[in-house]
């Protein structure tokens, strides 16, 4: 008999193979016109239906809600009216289970993650479509297929590791980074992107199951793919992924870090690790100068720690006046060379996770919830390859949850940003905030890849990004076009990156408190989009998607 | 990218909007909607200077089934085969369901 491939089709038939027949309805289809107003003023060629397909309809009589990503268009990237078209449709699908109506969310990953030339669109989102995830997992499994063959990476790949369940087939392939990348930033000895065996055994998904980082792997058919989503609908299995902390800090600590980990060493450690308690004490005062940067010089500042220290050298975390501060901060003689100037990595993720959840834990009886301020400075996620073997899309996804987790119970969870904020680190430590405040400093980058890596993956030259990024605030590097996306709560002029006199550090918390006073009970993202920039010129698509998937719900 | 805007005097009204096609490498989508004024393609496509082949393919297809629509196409690098073979399906759209 003849086998229906489901990787060979688009995503439009792959949603409707998957739903009872005469059940689908699409929303927000291609006749509705609602194309990216992003790709043609940068030369590219749009799609109608921004690369998202988005269907209503039933899988043996259940209903569910398919977000189907369409591979073959611009990789898969999420843009704007791509990333909204999903944050809109899964809300409205919480609503309907809050209101005790069940619909099972499906997302067919088929992404490269952020859209580089809607780059800080496509991040806002991610984090968008993270933080509604976490919320309808109280209801229902969130389940995940990745059929390939692109697969799921970059903050898509963050976006995996939170579902409560994920379906693949052998064509795809799961990681933060891809291989291109890590090569520009990290060398060619780090990993070698002409290398496809050592590319498929370490992120195909054969490798990804034997470590926990997908659940199943099904063969390519439309036949195989359906039953395991009936069986996930019916028996509502919950991989908790993201909530293993304990184990990959135990197992970190086991790991030598003296050679380049492979494929064999990683999984017998994986299989021995026992799994430990671990607290990540409160930062303190030690008489060694930590490595500078613009997020510890305004930690120390903001808690008073002087030369603050902790247990996980990259992870500083104190309470000061009912508010807990977090910092990640670079380390130049870290164990793990590709976090030393300052990059999330796995253990950053991880710990910062444990700081977080240890927090709500422990205020979850009270009535006021203590304020978590994040001091961002991020200049990347860690490149590296044992950093993808391991899995650093799940330690991202491990902090992202948790600050989304502590936000929906009640902190106000802000953002203080003197420094950078990038790609997947700003993901793990910053994009889940209800408020975020920057500084206005030319020093500030923003944004989802660095020049390079985004100059190649787009297929561009460093000046021609450059122009295209001078013209498209979606694109932009620096905080002062990023400011016309309507996303910050506030821009603040005339303090310096590095000026942490008592002064500006009384100015940064007076704001801080103003932000907290007026969050209200405020326990969403979508201040981001309902500010007077966001309305009149910077969300103005995402706005329009959001009224259209609410009227065709 | 280049835009092409082209108009055909043809007859047969279509009754309802359809839409083909994935704009993936070497492939294009074609949306089809009625109007009641003169048939207008409008074309996105990521391959310059191709405006003669466009007209060709266009004139051909529309001898063949002088529709009546508004056409809106997003076009990837496709040959002209691919181009025909799309529009076909898009026919063959709007013929099939009821």
């Amino acid at each position: 008999m003849m086998k229906n491939s489901f990787v060979e089709l688009h995503a439009r038939q792959r949603a409707l193979s998957l739903l009872d027949e005469n059940s689908a309805r699409e929303l927000v289809g291609p006749l509705d016109d609602m194309i990216s107003p992003h790709l043609e003023p940068q030369n590219i060629v749009p799609e109608s239906d921004d690369g998202i397909v988005l269907m209503k309809g039933t899988i043996e009589g259940k209903n569910v809600l398919i977000v189907s990503i369409e591979g073959k268009f611009q990789g898969g990237g999420i843009g704007e009216v791509s990333g909204a078209k999903i944050v809109a449709a899964l809300e409205k699908a919480l609503e309907d289970n809050q209101a005790s109506k069940t619909i099972y969310p499906i997302l067919v990953l088929d992404t490269g993650g952020v859209r580089l030339q809607e780059a800080n669109y496509g991040l806002l989102s991610i984090s968008e479509i993270q933080n509604v995830v976490i919320a309808l997992k109280k209801y229902v499994p969130v389940i995940g297929l990745v059929p390939g063959r692109v697969g799921s990476f970059g903050g898509m790949s963050i976006t995996a590791s939170i579902l409560s369940y994920l379906i693949a087939t052998n064509k795809a392939r799961i990681a933060l980074n891809g291989p291109e990348v890590i090569e520009q930033e990290a060398g060619v000895r780090e990993f070698d992107s002409s290398d496809k065996n050592l590319i498929w055994n370490t992120l195909g998904t054969k490798q990804r199951l034997a470590t926990g980082l997908v659940d199943e792997v099904v063969d390519d058919t439309v036949d195989d793919v359906k039953a395991s989503l009936v069986n996930e609908i019916e028996t509502r299995k919950d991989a908790h992924r993201t909530e293993n902390v304990d184990f990959y800090l135990s197992l970190l600590d086991k790991l030598d870090l003296s050679k380049k980990l492979d494929i064999e060493t990683y999984d017998d450690l994986f299989k021995q690790v026992e799994t430990v308690k671990h607290e990540i004490p409160e930062a303190e005062t030690s008489f060694k100068e930590g490595t500078k940067s613009r997020g510890r010089v305004w930690f120390e500042a903001m808690t008073g720690i002087k030369n603050a220290t902790s247990s996980v050298s990259t992870v500083l975390h104190a309470q000061k006046d009912g508010k807990e501060y977090v910092a990640i901060v670079p380390d130049a003689e870290n164990d793990f060379p590709r976090v030393r100037d300052g990059e999330v990595g796995l253990q950053e993720g991880f710990a910062v996770a444990s700081v977080i959840n240890k927090v709500v834990a422990e205020d979850k009886e009270k009535d006021v919830k203590r304020p978590i301020i994040l001091i961002v400075d991020v200049p990347s996620q860690a490149y590296g390859y044992q950093e993808e073997l391991i899995g650093i899309h799940v330690a991202l996804g491990s902090s992202a949850a948790a600050y989304a987790k502590a936000r929906q119970a009640g902190h106000p969870v802000i953002d203080f940003i003197p420094g950078d904020a990038v790609s997947g680190g700003f993901l793990a430590h910053g994009l889940q905030s209800n408020r975020m405040i920057a500084l206005d400093d030319d020093s500030i980058t923003v944004q989802a890849m660095s020049k390079a890596s985004a100059a190649r993956i787009t297929q561009r030259t460093i000046p021609e990004l450059e122009e295209a990024t001078k013209h498209v605030p979606a694109m932009a590097y620096d905080i002062d076009n990023y400011e016309k996306l309507g996303a910050l709560y506030k821009l603040v002029k005339g303090i310096g990156s590095w000026e942490t006199t008592d002064e500006n550090v009384a100015t940064i918390n007076s704001i801080i408190d103003e932000a907290i006073s007026g969050l209200n009970g405020d326990t969403t993202l979508h201040f981001r989009y309902e500010t007077p920039i966001a309305k009149a010129s910077g969300r103005k698509a995402t706005l329009k998607v959001r009224q259209l998937v609410a009227e065709q719900w | 990218m280049e835009k092409l805007h082209f108009n055909f005097d043809t007859t047969d009204a279509i009754k309802k909007p359809v839409h083909v096609g994935v704009v993936a490498s070497g492939d294009l989508e074609v949306i089809f909607r009625p109007t009641d004024k003169k048939t207008e393609v409008n074309i996105v496509t990521g391959s310059d200077g191709f405006k003669e082949v466009w007209s060709n393919v266009l004139k051909r297809f529309f001898d063949r089934y002088p529709i009546q629509a508004n056409i809106e196409i997003n076009d990837f690098g496709s040959t002209p085969g691919v181009v025909n073979l799309r529009l076909t399906q898009a026919l063959e759209a709007l013929n099939d369901e009821k």
